[in-house]
């Protein structure tokens, strides 16, 4: 136990010592309960440990003991600043196991609260990623206009951050009246503001400076460590999940992938701005196509509510990469194993003993923000 | 190709597995532990380059484990679960046994960390099998079904335990 609470000196001589560093989990540069312990030369990293497990998989363990219908309220929480995908991947794993199809308006419903969720991320991160480098009027900024979307989701969903709003079956709720004149003004607001963003992190000389070159991956080191999403893009590897493996209303969308060259922290950046240009376009898809009809289907009591037995795995596009749900019923009340597949466990389990050796401990923040590593969904 | 030919191609391969394909783009593949380093160099070498994870299914009325590998493919769009089922071997000394999928999937080493100390399988030839998520932990591996989780509570913070917290 000593060796984790102390600092600890490894070595030393007649120039240097060599100590054990703790990056989080109480460090401004980590927002999770999550840390590495580095073994740091001056101020370059030598050896790193993860420091993992202050949630051990207690939700994982925890939904084995609640009711279907009752995981909803317990899921977004692996994710809090994208947790809607975390919602539509259960979701979509219970309704394939039940056999049924939900109406096509629940389907653009979910599509548009996913999308939502993933501007709220990219806001949030892109503001951490620019608080990292000390720019943090970026982020005061970027958490006002995510705050307006908070708004929004309050309006519809009547939640702020976790908002509960997919069911097996559909969503909650409809469209309150007058949402889609507000929403519409708030997108164009939102996107005259990119012109901000660009002056004040993307095409930032400082910006530049610190992101080019940190954490650079190939697309077939990429692939071959598990990173997806954005981050793999950000390699040029053409893959997106509403593409490959489609879910709620991306059939019906129309959308190309989006890629960037480079790998390396600055390519991600990037990456994050295309995507975050894309779904304002993606929002107003769902919105214009968007038919009428009902918004869930009623499966039945929901405190006696059984799933077929059998498993399944559905994977959604999070924000951050694949967000993946393996559940598993045999027929009873209650799930008989859900496994949570997070997209930044590859990232920061095991890309960090690759990248961050060699790497100054200033980075560290900036190599976890660029490639967008949540500690909480690699705890759960 | 279609999820049905693929799990024609996987089963020619494997006759002696059980493979079948199931809704409109997944394949199950069930085998065994001495199979399972075959059947995942395959599906690799198949198109499956990417590790969705690695995760175990304690079926203990079954008296069985099932590792499941969820695989997919990029060029093919398909998704495999491969399920290895082990004996629920865990009063035994020598404990449930699968062969390891570092040589196939180098970042499988994360995933069969986690399996092993949460379901104490072992991933034979993984060198290196520490605790990841735990910390001094002394009870049966946390995600098995025979595990009590409040059992557990009240031994470990003493609280709720008989009459305890209704009086006061």
């Amino acid at each position: 136990m000593s060796d984790w609470v102390e600092i600890k000196k490894i070595a030393e001589n007649d120039e240097y010592a060599t100590y054990d560093y703790f990056f989080g989990p109480n460090h401004p540069g980590m927002h999770g309960n999550f840390g590495y312990v580095c073994d740091v030369v001056g101020s370059t990293i030598v050896r790193v440990r993860v420091n993992a497990g202050q949630l051990h998989r207690g939700f994982e363990k925890l939904m084995e003991q609640n009711l279907w219908f009752q995981n909803i309220s317990l899921i977004p929480r692996i994710c809090v600043v994208d947790p809607d995908p975390n919602e539509v991947a259960y979701c979509t794993a219970v309704e394939r196991l039940f056999g049924i199809d939900i109406p096509v308006r629940a389907k653009y419903l979910r599509s548009l609260a996913l999308e939502m969720s993933r501007m709220t991320s990219f806001l949030m991160g892109m503001g951490a990623l620019g608080a990292m480098m000390g720019l943090y009027s970026v982020m005061y900024r970027m958490l006002t206009d995510r705050d307006h979307l908070l708004d929004m989701f309050e309006w519809l969903t009547g939640h702020r951050i976790y908002h509960m709003y997919n069911l097996p079956g559909g969503v909650r709720r409809d469209l309150p009246e007058g949402f889609v004149t507000k929403f519409m003004e708030l997108l164009r607001e939102l996107e005259f503001n990119l012109r901000e963003w660009d002056s004040l992190l993307f095409e930032n000389p400082v910006v530049h400076k610190r992101l080019k070159g940190i954490g650079t991956v190939t697309a077939e080191q990429a692939v071959g460590i598990g990173l997806t999403g954005p981050n793999l893009r950000a390699t040029g590897f053409v893959a997106d999940v509403r593409k490959d493996d489609p879910y709620a209303a991306y059939p019906y969308l129309d959308f190309d992938v989006i890629t960037t060259e480079g790998g390396d922290a600055l390519a991600r950046a990037v990456q994050i701005r295309k995507e975050y240009e894309m779904t304002i376009g993606l929002i107003r898809q769902i919105i214009e196509k968007m038919p009428g009809g009902d918004t869930k289907v009623f499966l039945g009591n929901p405190l006696k509510f059984r799933v077929p037995s059998g498993d399944t795995y559905a994977r959604v596009e999070s924000s951050k990469g694949e967000y993946g749900y393996y559940v598993v019923s045999d027929g009873g009340l209650k799930p008989y194993r859900v496994s949570v597949r997070g997209p930044s466990l590859p990232a920061g389990l095991a890309l960090c003993h690759e990248h961050l050796p060699g790497m100054r401990i200033d980075d560290i923040a900036i190599w976890m923000a660029s490639l967008a590593v949540c500690p909480p969904d690699i705890d759960r | 190709m279609t999820n049905s030919e693929m799990a024609q191609q996987v089963q020619s391969h494997f006759p002696k597995s059980s493979v079948a394909s199931r809704f409109h783009n997944q394949l199950e593949v069930v085998t065994d532990a001495a199979q399972a380093p075959a059947v995942l160099a395959t599906m690799k070498s198949l198109g499956f380059e990417h590790l969705s994870n690695i995760t175990c299914v304690d079926w203990i009325k079954y008296n069985r484990f099932d590792v499941t590998y969820n695989v997919w493919s990029y060029q093919h769009r398909i998704h495999a679960v491969v399920k290895v089922s082990v004996e629920r071997r865990v009063n035994s000394g020598e404990g449930p046994e699968v062969p390891t999928a570092l040589h196939v999937w180098p970042q499988a080493q994360a995933y069969e960390r986690e399996v092993h100390e949460m379901f104490g399988i072992i991933f034979a030839g993984n060198p290196d099998l520490s605790p990841l998520f735990l910390h001094n932990w002394q009870d049966i591996p946390p995600l098995r079904k025979d595990f009590d989780t409040e059992k557990y509570s009240r031994q470990a913070y003493g609280v709720g335990g008989e009459g305890e917290g209704e009086a006061q």
